[in-house]
């Protein structure tokens, strides 16, 4: 268990301009691959810090975390930032694998991936359409979503997702730093 | 939603959307005329990942591998899990400032839970919405109302329990850190406002209308003088059990069932039971908080709830409970002299049974001399009241047969919900539903 894994709200007034979310249960395969997104970003920010990656700095007002709850907590994370990228995985029946990518500042979340899978949780895609209707929304919210393969008890991910993880993560830390510039 | 089939008379209503994996029907009822031919469920995978996981740890690891079974209710996987193998160890911390903390933890989540549940996903039944975010575009202080409990519940589970999601301030023997006195009292504020809403609450529930239905299974739960049962307990039943956790395995069956991944729990030689809110009221509603007590009178609850769509404000005066026992805790806190107790393993066998929000939570350990874990089996509420569930099924078709097929399934999936399953409940990804047409 990653012991840099935050599951709480960040204090209040620190809040940094943009949050990294990756959404997941790590005990259920592909269904960690959000949290090994956010986990390889804070690796580097780590890297960075001791001088062995000050290319791959993340600009100080950028905030990664894991987040295993229910997914309304995700309103208590993100409360006070003006961006917030999400990564979590998915299942529309695409090829796994397949990087899908929903800018739900410009649009709802599409019929199809609201829901939960789960009775008792409100799903991502329920958290963010209920924050809209709240106006708990950041001004920015971009939504990546991996194609899981595989969604059964146990830890590890597929090849398919493990072998896009990176470029998964390149891509989210770009839009983290464009969300930072533009809501400077 | 439903299909007619090939024989007019034959009516099936089924459900997917309930399903972790696309496509596989979550409920499937079958009608033949009037009369309910098949009830099936697959609501519960059973932690059996888990429990294979465990052999072969140490017993200190139990409390935050089993916190994972579940993202609604990580504080009773762990509580279970100390009282088991503390239990194995000869220890045991039934009273003093140790047990009030984990006590407080525990009102944590039921507040978290309860809040989720009661507003976000049973209301929506009640005021005819498909979900919470139809609802919040009507009724926004209500879901407003139900955000601010829950986060008084995720403050309370963050400060004492380390962390809201998956609190890892939790060990075998106590806490890595018990709280300060000055600490807690920072709690104070948000869980009075919240014990207002909670009391708001079951008025408001209590003017909902319910469908009339009356159930009476075996009511199971926790039970100690003078307490209403959360963290320990005996086990006792409407119908005569008294068992110590221990004896739980020789009084409780659970079998395979060919249509469900799950394991359906019976109490021997008798059969279905149903553990949970409804339980909890039914056992031990002499033992609430007055407050909570003087709720549940003034929301017209009599000394036992039989219709479970009425949990919803039996789980609402859950949550006035909560509220005010976690104030008076925090009003009586006494720092321990340490945090945790010396807890030095040895070979046996432990049991722990607590009440989660939904229902009683039963695990049980062998370890040995080292404290490396040789066995584990873990049995959730859900697997516990699957059957219960299925029988409201059938009742609530067979009194609401003359529905059109739509407003069937939607009652269908009010009686799942009454009991506020665990379905897969560790999974969150995005799903696609596909429309069936």
């Amino acid at each position: 268990m990653a012991e840099q894994a935050a599951g709480g709200a960040p204090a209040r007034g620190a809040q940094p301009a943009v949050v990294v979310i990756g959404v997941g249960n790590a005990l259920r395969q592909d269904d960690g691959a959000g949290l090994e997104v956010a986990r390889r970003l804070r690796g580097r920010a780590d890297a960075a810090e001791t001088g062995v990656g000050a290319a791959l700095a993340m600009p100080a007002e950028l905030a990664v975390l894991e987040y295993e709850g229910e997914p309304l907590g995700l309103l208590e994370l993100w409360e006070g930032a003006r961006g917030a990228v999400l990564v979590d995985a998915i299942r529309s029946g695409a090829a796994p694998g397949t990087i899908h990518r929903v800018d739900a500042s410009r649009e709802p979340i599409p019929a199809p991936l609201r829901g939960s899978s789960s009775t008792h949780a409100v799903g991502v895609g329920d958290a963010i359409e209920l924050a809209r209707a709240l106006g708990r929304l950041p001004a920015r919210v971009v939504v990546y979503g991996v194609e899981g393969a595989c969604f059964d008890a146990g830890s590890g991910l597929s090849g398919e997702v493990e072998g896009v993880v990176d470029s998964l993560a390149e891509a989210v830390l770009r839009e983290a730093r464009e969300l930072a510039v533009v809501s400077r | 939603m439903s299909d007619g089939g090939e024989a007019r008379r034959t009516r099936v209503i089924r459900t997917d959307y309930l399903a972790r994996v696309e496509g596989e029907g979550a409920m499937y009822v079958r009608l033949d005329g009037r009369e309910v031919a098949e009830v099936k469920l697959r609501i519960y995978e059973p932690p059996r990942f888990f429990e294979a996981l465990l052999r072969g740890r140490a017993f200190t690891e139990a409390p935050d591998i089993t916190a994972r079974i579940c993202g609604i209710c990580p504080v009773a996987y762990q509580m279970s899990a100390v009282r088991a193998m503390e239990d194995a160890c000869g220890v045991a911390i039934d009273a003093g400032p140790l047990r009030d903390l984990r006590r407080l933890l525990y009102c944590g989540e039921w507040i978290e839970s309860h809040s989720l549940h009661v507003y976000m996903l049973h209301a929506p039944d009640f005021l005819g919405y498909a979900g919470a975010v139809e609802m919040a575009r009507d009724h926004r202080e209500i879901v407003e109302q139900g955000l601010r409990m829950k986060k008084a519940g995720n403050a309370l589970m963050a400060l004492v329990g380390g962390r809201e999601v998956h609190p890892i301030n939790v060990r075998v023997g106590g806490f890595y850190r018990a709280p300060t006195r000055a600490e807690l009292r920072t709690l104070v504020d948000p869980l009075e406002r919240a014990r207002e809403t909670a009391l708001a609450t079951v008025r408001w529930a209590a003017t909902l209308e319910f469908p009339e239905v009356r159930r009476a299974p075996e009511l199971l739960a926790l039970s100690e003088p003078g307490l209403y049962p959360i963290d320990l307990g005996r086990i006792v039943s409407d119908r005569g059990l008294d068992i110590a956790p221990a004896e739980f395995d020789a009084h409780v069956v659970e079998e395979h069932v060919e249509h469900s991944n799950a394991l359906h729990a019976r109490i021997r030689e008798r059969g279905t039971y149903l553990t949970g809110p409804l339980a909890r009221y039914a056992l031990a509603s002499a033992q609430l908080r007055p407050l909570a007590r003087e709720a549940a009178r003034e929301a017209g609850l009599g000394p036992v709830c039989d219709n479970p769509f009425q949990s919803i404000v039996v789980r609402a005066v859950e949550l006035v409970q909560a509220c005010d026992e976690a104030l008076a805790l925090i009003d009586g806190y006494v720092e321990p002299d340490a945090p945790a107790v010396d807890v030095i393993p040895r070979r046996g066998v432990g049991h722990g049974a607590t009440e989660a929000p939904r229902g009683l939570l039963y695990h049980r350990y062998e370890i040995d001399d080292e404290g490396t874990i040789l066995d584990a089996r873990i049995v959730p509420p859900t697997s516990q009241n699957q059957l219960a569930i299925e029988e409201d099924l059938r009742a609530v078709v067979e009194a609401s047969v003359d529905l059109p097929d739509e407003q069937l399934s939607l009652r269908c999936e009010q009686t799942i919900r009454n009991h506020d399953p665990c379905i897969s409940c560790a999974t969150h990804f995005l799903k696609l539903t596909v429309d069936r047409g």
